[in-house]
This record gives structure tokens, C-alpha cells and sequence, in this order.
């Protein structure tokens, strides 16, 4: 009886923790995998400095060139002690580290609440042994956990890569750094909880939730920009974490806002949560409307009125990147002209130029990245699409399977073009502002380079969905992370090392650097579309196959 | 705009005597799992065919077959004499489909839904789209993403039923309506018969196939074990017998056609398959009180193939 009673207490403890235990299974995985990313990337900036810049002239030139450059502060935040193995480990990877852990950190929270919340579940655990309230602080924890999963690689490897005689941090200051960085994800997992609770759906939430990430950006982006607007940083949750001086002073005072932040937005959401209805929301919403039937007259013109948003979003990111770079491109030149890793880096890829032409050219590499994976999105989008069942809405009707994936692949294709011509054009627009002296046909091969490796991913894309749909996102964006981990590693191999040939980016020359690469462009373009031909006759014979 | 259909194309299509749907050994496997085998179906046009079958027996599986959703892994099916599989574009143009549960896009409103499919579809009758928003009392203003199971089942049943195509394929269609609904679903089927529309009616809601189908079809297992009409599956099922005896009741069960015996007092409940004379002749013995005798409804005779578990017997 005793033991009939101990078994009952135990299952419902249980019970009452199923929903943090969950939340935290499914918010440490991913977070585990993004820390180890984080930390490695803090520990490979520390570790290739004194590489990359072997001189105490090369550093010295480096702190100079930056020190004062406006321009350079508002992308990345004030440059401090740059002459240092720990100030340019803060100045190379904090603002990277601190935007994708926010990124990550809105994203996770948005899917674990408001997406359960959208997809029925979260009814399922509420008819359980809990309450809205309840539910929504177990999944507070869970979340906690996940920041916790982020943290601990994070510091790891920070902490391991201080401790080489050639970095020397000591632990203290790279723990400091460690919790700086991933408090983005942490203030962002609150700000996606709190969120999440007030917006009509998860897309609506994480709408919301980029739009404070790129309020907070611009407004330290402004502080950063002159000294006289300093202030400003207090009003932004990453100007906290410039304010915590990680690495170059460590403040901590401005652990008390971002603190505060997360308890009262985690504490404010659980209350929301406990006294809202179920499939409410706390903003105006407008559910009903006159039909608006632009673009709705077939399956392209419905493919466009989806895809829209994306595809415009990405444009306007690579043509704002291209902008941007091109304006500092005069500047960065100065500073990495003598940087012996950066002249590896150049030579590696087959160029030889050094200055703005060896900065932007390097850029453009990154540019490539950029486009493979904003065709991976559109991969992606196409098997959501299945998965989720709107396909076959269309399929069931007199629309030929070939057609649809011909028009989505087109979509993803036109994305690819126009994005990486228009970044061509806008960053010429930049350096032509800074007299950079590189012309408008340089950039715009520039541009035109990075279309191959877009296509090639995009095609193997098509063949995954046509043949592994199950798999196809993460084949195609595997392609992608694999080949910005080769090139990230390259640095490592011989010049002549069989993995370095399957990254798709190790194929893209350093335009305007060097020479376009044209054999190599054009394999990468045939290989792309005879994949993405052979994807569309795929996909024509199989199973249409759900989530 | 809109692209109403010439009323010609949608009119007057009883006559045509062609077949709708042909199937020939239409098999599908996943693995060692048989989801449907070679199923030899034949369902003339103008015919309301009932499917039935419990969750698993493999009615979606030849609808989706049908429909091209999916490979056969052998035999053929046809649509309107067109191969449904090799060329399901052409087939499209004459079938309009409803599955059980309608996934839509959440941001567009229901007038902007029904208007793409029918642009999709191809065409479509307006005056008969407003008709049905009306008789399903259906707001087409909001997005789909605000409406309930049931509202995005109307969507999708106006979606189909204003397109007048030729064969209708529903499977479980009034899954989330409510009992007004199935009414107003019921009423568009009628005069999808009468004007000649050929209707699929994959079901396992025996009260709806019994009040709208001509013909069963009954699948077990990804196997097909009858088709006929309901009145020929009538005779496949014992009657329902049910006595008050002025005596303790007999003991029937060793009686030639008689089975599920249950006798309690003086009180006797039995089925029998076949002549009732045997039966009879036992209970006049003992002598009469009451005695009545019931054709087995749909759901009887569902049960008599299935078992009251749904894992069959028959």
C-alpha cells in the first residue's frame, strides 16, 4: 500500500515535470550543438591571431587602422586594445557570436511555446496534470536548461583555447567572455517567450522578435558610431553586452539590465500565460479581410505570393551586405595589407591581390555562403510546403508536378541572380563613395562569381527533395555548413588535400582578387542544373511523402 | 474574375454511360506492409459507390492511388479511361477531391482559397460557389488560420463542389461538421447524382454511405471483400431475431443458420443466416408471445464483415 502510494507521488512529480523535461530535451540538443559552434569560433579567432598577424608592426597597424574607423565600430562595436589577442578575439567573433546566439535564442523559444501552441500539442500537456501557468514556467526552466547547453561548450572551449601559451587569457576573463556572449541567447529566449505569448502565431512572434534584434542592433549601431552617442548602448540589450567590455575590461554591471531583463520578461510571460485563453492573443489582430487575390491566379503566381517575403528579405540583406562592406572595403585594406593569414587565405583561393581588393574579395567568398543558403531556404520552404500537406492542394488538381517544382526551383534561381548581382552593384556603390579604386566591372564579376556555387547547391537541393525528401533540408544545408567548415579549416590542410575539393566555396575564386575561375564556374553551374533536372524527374515519379 | 463553367459542360451528364473509375489489380506496398492489394474495382459513371472499411483498411490508399499521390507497386487505375498514374494532369481536369482533414495556407482568407483552387482547378461555377457558401453557412472573409476543423472542411467541400467536376472523390468528408452540416453535405450530393456527377464516398460513418450511396464497397485489410448494393449486402447478413417465449428459452445454438444466441428467462435474441423454419419450429414448442425479426442495418452488416472489435471475422 506504502509502495502503491511512493509510486504514485513519484509519477505525479513526474508528471508535473514532463513539460520541462521535455522542453529542455529538445532546447539542450541544438543548443549543445550551437555552443560548440560559439566556442569554437571564439577559440579559432584567438588561436589564428598571432598567425594572421605575426608582427608587432602588423598588430600595430591593425589597432591603428581600426581604432579610429567609425564605420568599423558600428558594425562590430567599439575596437578596444585590437594589439591584443583578446581584444581582437572580442572585436572577431563577439558581434557573430552575440547575433546568432539571439537568433537562436527567439527561435527556440517561439518553436518550444507558441509553435507547440500553434500545432495543437501544447492542449495535449495542458490536459495533464498541470495549468496554462504551470505548463508555461516548466517550459521558463526547460529553456534555462537550453541556455545552460549553449553556455557550457561555449565556455569550454573558450576557457581551453585561453589557456595556449600563444592566446593567454587566463580563465577568469574567458568565463566573463562566455557568459557575455551567450547572455544574448538568454535575454533573446525571454524576449521569444514573453513574445510568443502576446502575437497571434509563432510567425507572427518571431516577426516581432527580429524586429527588436534589429531595433537593438541599429540603436548601439548609433551609439557606437560616435563617442557623444555612447548613452545610447544602455538602451539596447546587445549594448549591454558591449558594455560588459568582455575581454577588454571586464564591467559587470551590466549584468543587472540584462539580469533583470530575463526575470521580469520570463515572469511577465508565465503570467500571461496563466490568465490568457488558449489560441489568444494579446495584440490586435485582424482576422478578417477583402480578398486580396494578387498573384493568386495559379500555382506560379501563388509560389511568388509565398516565397515573396523571403526572397525580398534576402535581396535586401545582400545588397545592405554589399553596401557595407564596400564602404569600409578602403579602410580594411589599409589595415590587412602585410596580414600574412589573410595573404594564405587570398592564395589559397587562387588570388594574389592584397589591400581592398584582397578584403572584398574575401567578402565575396562569404557572400557565396550567404547565397547557398538563402537557396537551401528555398529548399527548405519547398519541403515544408509537402510536408505540411498545402502541395497537395495543388497536386490534386490539373498541375503537373514538373511544373510546380520547375517554378519553385526558377523562384530560387532568380533569388540567387538578382541577390548576388545587386551585392556586386551595391558594394561598387560603397567603394566608389571611399575611392577604393576598384571598378564597376570588378565587382560586378564579383557579383556574377558567387551565382555558381548558389546553383550547384540549389541543384543538389532539387535531387535530395526529389529523391530523400525526408532529408533534403538537412542534405542541403549539410552542403552548405560543410563546406563553410572546410574553408574555415582549410588553413590546416595542404594546398593539394583531396577534402579541401568538397567544399563548394574552395571553388569560388577571390574576385576581385583574382581572376574569375570560369572552368570551375561552369562545372559548378552544369553539375548544379543536371542535378536539379534529375530532381524534377525524381520528385515526378515518387510517393508525395508527409511531415 | 471568376471562370464560370458553360453550364453545358456541367449539365446533363447522366447518359453517359463511361466508366469512372476502373481498377485492375491495383496493389500498394510499404515494405512487407500491404496497404492494398490487387484491388478489381469498377465504378460506372453517374454511381454514388460507398468505401468503407475501419482506420487502416486502405480506403485513402486508393484514393490517393487514384489521385497519383502516390505509386502503384502494381496493376492499373484508371479515370475515365484515362491512366490515373502515368497521366494524372489529364485525369485532374475531371475530378475534384476532399480529403478528411483540409491543411491550407493559414495566411490566405477563405475567399482568397476558394478563388486559387478554382483557378487552379481550371474552372469553376460561381453562382453555385455562393449557393454552397450560403447553404454551409460558411464566412469566407477570414483567414484560414482562424477557422476550426469543421470551417476549413466546408472550405474545402465548396472548394470541390463548385467545380462540377465529373467524379467526386471524398474521403471521409464530414469529418468535423456538425449534424446540420452533414444535412447541407447530404443535399449537395443529391443533386451531384442528379446531375450525373459520379461521387467516391470513402466513409466509415455507415449512417451517411447507407442515406446517399448507390452501391458498397467494403475493404478489409488493403483487401476488397464485397461490393454491391445495399440491398444485395443485405442478403449477405443474418436477421436479427428477437422472441418472448411463454417457457424458459430453448437451447437453439446446435439449430441449422443460427448463431449469437442470447437467451435470458423466457427472453430470446439470436441472428440467423439462411431459412427461418428450423428456428421456428424449435420456438413454437415452447410457444410464441412475441417474436420480431429485423433486416440488419448498415452498421450490422459492417460488423458482421469486421466484428464488433473492427479486427473481422468474415
Amino acid at each position: 500500500m506504502a509502495e502503491a502510494t511512493a509510486s504514485r507521488t513519484e509519477a505525479g512529480r513526474r508528471a508535473g515535470s514532463v513539460v520541462a523535461r521535455t522542453t529542455a530535451r529538445r532546447a539542450s540538443v541544438p543548443g549543445f550543438l550551437w555552443g560548440i559552434v560559439f566556442g569554437g569560433t571564439i577559440a579559432s579567432s584567438a588561436a589564428t591571431y598571432a598567425t594572421t598577424f605575426p608582427t608587432e608592426a602588423a598588430r600595430e597597424r591593425l589597432a591603428v587602422t581600426f581604432g579610429g574607423n567609425a564605420a568599423w565600430s558600428a558594425l562590430f562595436g567599439p575596437l578596444r586594445n585590437l594589439d591584443t589577442v583578446p581584444g581582437y578575439t572580442a572585436y572577431k567573433s563577439m558581434m557573430f557570436v552575440v547575433l546568432l546566439g539571439a537568433i537562436w535564442g527567439f527561435l527556440i523559444a517561439t518553436k518550444l511555446l507558441r509553435g507547440e501552441e500553434d500545432a495543437g500539442r501544447w492542449e495535449l500537456l495542458l490536459s495533464g496534470r498541470t495549468t496554462r501557468g504551470h505548463a508555461a514556467a516548466q517550459a521558463a526552466i526547460g529553456l534555462g536548461v537550453g541556455v545552460l547547453a549553449v553556455w557550457v561548450p561555449t565556455a569550454l572551449l573558450t576557457v581551453g583555447a585561453g589557456a595556449s601559451a600563444k592566446v593567454g587569457i587566463d580563465a577568469g576573463a574567458a568565463l566573463f567572455f562566455a557568459t557575455a556572449v551567450v547572455s544574448a541567447a538568454a535575454m533573446f529566449v525571454a524576449i521569444g517567450l514573453f513574445v510568443g505569448e502576446l502575437a497571434e502565431t509563432r510567425h507572427d512572434a518571431n516577426l516581432v522578435c527580429a524586429a527588436v534584434l534589429a531595433g537593438s542592433y541599429l540603436v548601439r549601431m548609433a551609439a557606437d558610431s560616435a563617442p557623444s552617442l555612447g548613452w545610447l548602448r544602455w538602451l539596447s540589450p546587445i549594448g549591454w553586452i558591449e558594455e560588459l567590455q568582455p575581454l577588454t575590461g571586464s564591467k559587470p554591471l551590466a549584468f543587472v539590465p540584462i539580469a533583470s531583463l530575463i526575470v521580469v520578461l520570463s515572469v511577465a510571460a508565465v503570467r500571461v500565460a496563466a490568465s490568457r485563453d488558449l489560441g489568444s492573443s494579446a495584440f490586435a489582430i485582424r482576422p478578417r479581410r477583402r480578398p486580396r487575390t494578387f498573384l493568386l491566379g495559379g500555382q506560379a503566381g501563388l509560389t511568388l505570393r509565398l516565397t515573396r517575403t523571403a526572397v525580398i528579405a534576402w535581396i535586401a540583406a545582400l545588397v545592405l551586405s554589399g553596401l557595407v562592406f564596400g564602404l569600409v572595403a578602403q579602410a580594411a585594406g589599409t589595415a590587412i595589407r602585410g596580414a600574412a593569414g589573410l595573404e594564405d587565405a587570398i592564395a589559397r583561393l587562387g588570388g594574389s591581390s592584397n589591400g581592398s581588393a584582397a578584403y572584398l574579395g574575401l567578402v565575396f567568398v562569404v557572400a557565396a555562403g550567404l547565397v547557398a543558403i538563402a537557396v537551401s531556404g528555398q529548399i527548405a520552404a519547398m519541403r515544408n510546403e509537402e510536408a505540411s500537406g498545402h502541395l497537395e492542394n495543388l497536386l490534386v488538381r490539373p498541375v503537373a508536378r514538373r511544373s510546380w517544382l520547375g517554378v519553385r526551383l526558377a523562384v530560387a534561381l532568380g533569388l540567387a541572380i538578382v541577390a548576388s548581382v545587386l551585392a556586386g552593384v551595391a558594394a561598387w556603390v560603397g567603394a566608389a563613395t571611399q575611392s577604393a579604386g576598384i571598378g564597376f566591372g570588378d565587382l560586378l564579376k564579383a557579383g556574377v562569381n558567387v551565382i555558381p556555387p548558389g546553383v550547384f547547391v540549389l541543384g543538389l537541393g532539387a535531387l535530395a527533395f526529389g529523391l530523400l525528401p525526408r532529408a533534403a533540408i538537412a542534405i542541403t544545408y549539410g552542403i552548405v555548413v560543410w563546406s563553410c567548415a572546410v574553408e574555415t579549416l582549410s588553413a590546416v590542410f595542404n594546398s593539394d588535400h583531396w577534402l579541401r575539393d568538397t567544399s563548394v566555396l574552395l571553388h569560388v575564386a577571390p574576385v576581385p582578387a583574382a581572376q574569375a575561375n570560369v572552368g570551375a564556374s561552369l562545372w559548378l553551374l552544369g553539375l548544379g542544373l543536371l542535378a536539379a533536372v534529375l530532381g524534377v524527374v525524381a520528385f515526378s515519379r515518387r510517393d508525395v511523402v508527409g511531415a | 474574375m471568376d471562370a464560370p463553367v458553360p453550364r453545358e459542360k456541367w449539365r446533363g451528364l447522366r447518359g453517359n454511360m463511361a466508366t469512372a473509375i476502373r481498377t485492375q489489380d491495383l496493389s500498394k506496398s510499404y515494405g512487407s506492409t500491404d496497404a492494398l492489394v490487387s484491388l478489381d474495382l469498377e465504378v460506372p459513371s453517374g454511381e454514388v459507390l460507398g468505401y468503407l472499411g475501419p482506420n487502416g483498411a486502405g480506403k485513402t490508399t486508393t484514393i490517393r492511388l487514384l489521385l497519383g499521390l502516390i505509386n502503384a507497386t502494381g496493376g492499373r487505375a484508371e479515370i475515365f479511361g484515362v491512366d490515373a498514374q502515368a497521366d494524372p494532369v489529364k485525369a485532374h481536369r475531371r475530378v475534384a477531391y476532399v480529403p478528411g482533414e483540409a491543411s491550407l495556407w493559414p495566411s490566405l482568407t477563405g475567399a482568397e482559397t476558394l478563388h486559387l483552387l478554382g483557378r487552379v482547378q481550371g474552372s469553376f461555377d460561381p453562382t453555385y460557389r455562393d449557393l454552397l457558401i450560403e447553404r454551409f453557412a460558411f464566412d469566407p472573409s477570414n483567414k484560414v488560420r482562424t477557422y476550426s476543423k469543421g470551417n476549413r472542411q466546408k472550405l474545402i467541400l465548396i472548394a470541390a463542389l463548385m467545380s462540377r467536376a465529373e467524379l467526386l472523390l471524398l474521403d471521409e468528408p464530414t469529418s468535423g461538421l456538425d449534424p446540420l452540416m452533414e444535412r447541407a453535405f447530404r443535399e449537395s450530393v443529391d443533386e451531384a447524382r442528379e446531375n450525373g456527377q459520379t461521387i467516391f464516398l470513402s466513409s466509415h460513418v455507415l449512417s451517411e454511405v447507407e442515406a446517399v450511396c448507390d452501391r458498397v464497397a467494403i475493404l478489409r485489410a488493403g483487401r476488397l471483400v464485397d461490393v454491391g448494393s445495399l440491398a444485395e449486402m443485405r442478403h449477405l447478413s443474418a436477421l436479427q431475431v428477437e422472441a418472448e417465449l411463454d417457457g424458459p428459452a430453448p437451447d437453439v445454438s446446435g439449430v441449422p443458420g443460427v448463431k449469437a444466441v442470447d437467451a435470458e428467462g423466457n427472453r430470446l435474441r439470436c441472428q440467423v443466416t439462411g431459412p427461418t423454419e428450423p428456428l421456428l419450429e424449435v420456438l413454437v414448442r415452447v410457444g410464441v408471445r412475441h417474436l420480431t425479426s429485423t433486416e440488419p442495418s448498415l452498421e450490422e452488416l459492417f460488423l458482421a464483415h469486421y466484428g464488433a472489435d473492427g479486427e473481422g471475422r468474415g
